[in-house]
């Protein structure tokens, strides 16, 4: 294991980190939209984002990444692998982060809803600037916790183009046929990477304001 | 493209006993994960500090790292430390070990939801260790821990795929190995897609039930 | 309810759009673009690895003279194995790198380039083992990737022994039949000869290779696609390899790259396997 190969893996790490934290920021945004079409009150919605979470969660990763990848330029959509493993990562993400956010959403104080309705929030209003935020900080946890497993199953993005972490670390054991350093060094950059998500994670939720009390 | 799914189905005993190692390898990988995450979180609840900090450290180091990177170590570099395991049992081990660190964290969580009070109530009145864990501490995080570990059980199968790298015969090897000799790989990938979903709702579905039932014991 | 009509008919049109280009011919398309579209794996040295951090081998050189012969540029596509073809298929890209070995089933569905090295099978086995000749095998545990033509060749093999082989492993790749060598659950691999004569040359320590081939002559070839579509590109592809190996350039690379040149034919009309 020379500097030379562990400084190739540092450099595809960021390939690594660049996907992740887009999807990770996708997948939130696409979670929040979700949560509001659950809580919608409308049947039809409630349907399609059961369907959706139940799709996404169920299958696994590395399928739903070749379905796309596949299945798009049938339907003559062409996208480069970037944008195709951004959005397969964004919707899977999306799917967990939505789940991880119903306990926070059921954990909304009943009373600020209705004070805020009262003020003459709109549902919509109420939904974005009352409910949204006090989920958001009681799963702030869960939101690192996903992060950190999007790191890791970034890894499978690989299989449509992207030369990340762990693609360049099977690339380097191909070419040299030492596989066990190369995967050794590939699993400590991850565990560098996750332990400052982790402890990022922690102060950024000591910063946070406290949560309301029911 | 026109697709057809006769090929695959045709191979229809094939798949089926990729399915059977799946489903093996999954629920006892994932049974013994949550025994050995249990283990884990009981010693740190009761072995004292320097247990409960020593033990912390395996846990970050399997949560860090991803389970391919793991699995592959596990099988190609065991040997050269004498433990030359064959695919299916690195398998297992594998699964169970990466799971045991997640539900090590579940079940700390679930220890310390429960209140102070009841565990020293149960002291007062000359409960034992074991009769407090069995009767105060389990009881009472069940529900807590339950929706988590369902979630912790449906990524595990998903994590069986990556064996198919350590040569386990499971169903995302058997499959897509179907798919490509008969060229038909979009048609295999719909297969796994079904099955793998078919099988996490069933886990759903265990889960909801079993939810349901402590709910109303806990009542 | 009007919408809805009309976001369908958008995505017939779309639909539509992509039939006529595909209908179209596929070398104007590249020709037009300005970019011949390549897809491949990086894990299959030395045809197509990374060294020092860069896309290299046999394939990225016969690939730049083919660009430059077109006047085009290459747009290199990396994906696993298990993705290359499915992604040729589904028009990701307009040829295959790789390269495949050249087969009487793949070449009913895959249009095979002019061949660019032998393919025939030969054994890797571990530098220690006892294992001298390719009936060595006998009573051994072995492996191949799954799903390979050299395996399938192995498996034939095999059973010509009056011993057959303990195990036969198959792996995802042949990478990791490589490392199982090294961890020793097993004693040898089968692969074409290129691959793992080069194998055995970057780790002498550990890997040997076993002569002679053991395997029926076979080619490696580029697969393209076979619709009718694609044979003036495909024509056009060929009719620069063959200009390459007449004039000496693809000798040189196959030097460069296996430390010895192959003969071999202009076309592969009859695949022995």
């Amino acid at each position: 294991m020379t500097w030379k190969l562990f400084s190739l893996l540092l450099e595809a790490s960021l390939m690594t980190l660049l996907v992740s934290s887009i999807s990770i920021l996708v997948g939130l945004g696409i979670a929040i939209v979700l949560s509001g079409m659950r809580m919608s009150g409308n049947r039809a919605l409630f349907a399609i984002t059961g369907v959706f979470i139940s799709f996404f969660r169920g299958v696994p990763l590395l399928v739903q990444l070749l379905l796309i990848y596949n299945l798009l330029p049938v339907l003559g959509l062409t996208l480069p692998s970037l944008a195709t493993a951004i959005i397969g990562l964004s919707l899977c993400t999306a799917a967990y982060q939505a789940e991880n956010l119903r306990g926070g959403f059921e954990g909304v104080p009943k009373g600020l809803v209705e004070s805020a309705e009262m003020a003459g929030f709109s549902p919509v209003q109420t939904f974005i600037h009352i409910r949204t935020p006090i989920a958001l900080r009681m799963t702030f946890p869960a939101l690192v916790n996903e992060a950190i497993l999007i790191l890791k199953s970034s890894s499978l993005v690989s299989a449509i183009g992207l030369i990340e972490l762990t693609k360049m670390a099977q690339n380097l054991a191909a070419s040299t046929y030492m596989p066990l350093p190369i995967f050794a060094s590939a699993g400590v950059i991850y565990l560098a990477i996750n332990l400052v998500v982790a402890w990022l994670g922690r102060r950024a939720e000591n910063a946070l304001p406290g949560l309301p009390t029911k | 493209m026109s697709f057809d799914f006769a090929v695959i189905l045709a191979q229809g005993p094939k798949i089926l006993s990729g399915i059977v190692v799946t489903i093996l390898i999954w629920v006892g990988g994932n049974v013994a994960a949550a025994v050995l995450g249990f283990l884990i979180a009981t010693l740190r609840r009761f072995g004292g500090r320097g247990v409960d900090v020593l033990l912390q450290v395996p846990i970050e180091v399997i949560r860090g790292t991803p389970f391919l990177v793991q699995i592959f170590l596990l099988y190609f570099g065991g040997p050269y430390i004498g433990l030359r395991l064959d695919p299916i049992t690195a398998g297992f081990i594998g699964i169970s070990v990466y799971g045991a660190a997640y539900y090590a964290e579940i079940f700390r969580a679930g220890y310390r939801s429960v209140p102070v009070g009841h565990v020293e109530a149960a002291e007062c009145v000359g409960f034992s260790r074991n009769q407090i864990i069995r009767f105060v501490l389990l009881p009472e995080m069940a529900l807590l821990v339950l929706p988590p570990s369902i979630n912790m059980a449906i990524i595990l199968l998903k994590e069986t795929a990556l064996l198919s790298l350590i040569t386990v015969p499971e169903m995302t090897m058997t499959v897509s190995a179907i798919g490509s000799q008969q060229y038909a790989f979009v048609e295999a990938l719909v297969v796994l897609a079904l099955v793998y979903w078919a099988l996490v709702e069933v886990a759903n579905w265990l889960g909801r039930i079993a939810e349901r039932k402590l709910s109303k014991l806990s009542a | 309810m009007r919408k809805h009509f009309l976001a369908a008919l958008a995505g017939a049109a779309v639909t539509l759009g992509s039939t006529v280009v595909a209908q179209a011919d596929a070398l104007d398309d590249v020709m037009e673009a300005g970019v011949l579209r390549v897809g491949t794996e990086t894990a299959f040295a030395p045809f197509d690895f990374i060294d020092a951090g860069t896309h290299t081998g046999l394939n990225t050189d016969v690939f730049a003279a083919i660009g430059e012969e077109m006047g085009v540029e290459i747009e290199w596509i990396t994906l696993d194995w298990t993705g290359v073809l499915p992604g040729l298929e589904a028009g990701r890209f307009d040829v295959v790198a790789g390269p495949a070995t050249i087969t009487k089933e793949r070449a009913e569905r895959y249009r095979f380039s002019s061949p660019i090295a032998e393919a025939t099978v030969a054994i890797l086995a571990c530098a220690d083992c006892d294992i001298e000749a390719p009936e060595d095998i006998a009573g051994k545990p072995i492996g191949s990737a799954t799903g390979t033509a050299q395996l399938k060749q192995l498996q034939e093999f095999a059973s010509t022994l009056d011993t057959p082989p303990t195990e036969i492993n198959e792996y995802v790749s042949f990478n990791e039949s490589y490392a199982d060598i090294a961890a020793g659950r097993i004693e040898a691999v089968a692969n074409s000869l290129p691959n793992i004569a080069f194998v055995a040359q970057q780790r002498p320590e550990v890997f040997k290779v076993v002569t002679p081939a053991f395997g029926t002559p076979t080619y490696f070839g580029y697969p393209g696609r076979i619709e009718p579509e694609f044979a003036t590109l495909m024509d056009k592809i060929d009719e620069i390899l063959l200009a390459m190996k007449e004039d000496g350039r693809m000798a040189e690379l196959q030097e460069k790259w296996f430390g010895t040149t192959f003969d071999m034919p202009d076309y592969v009309t009859e695949p022995n396997i």
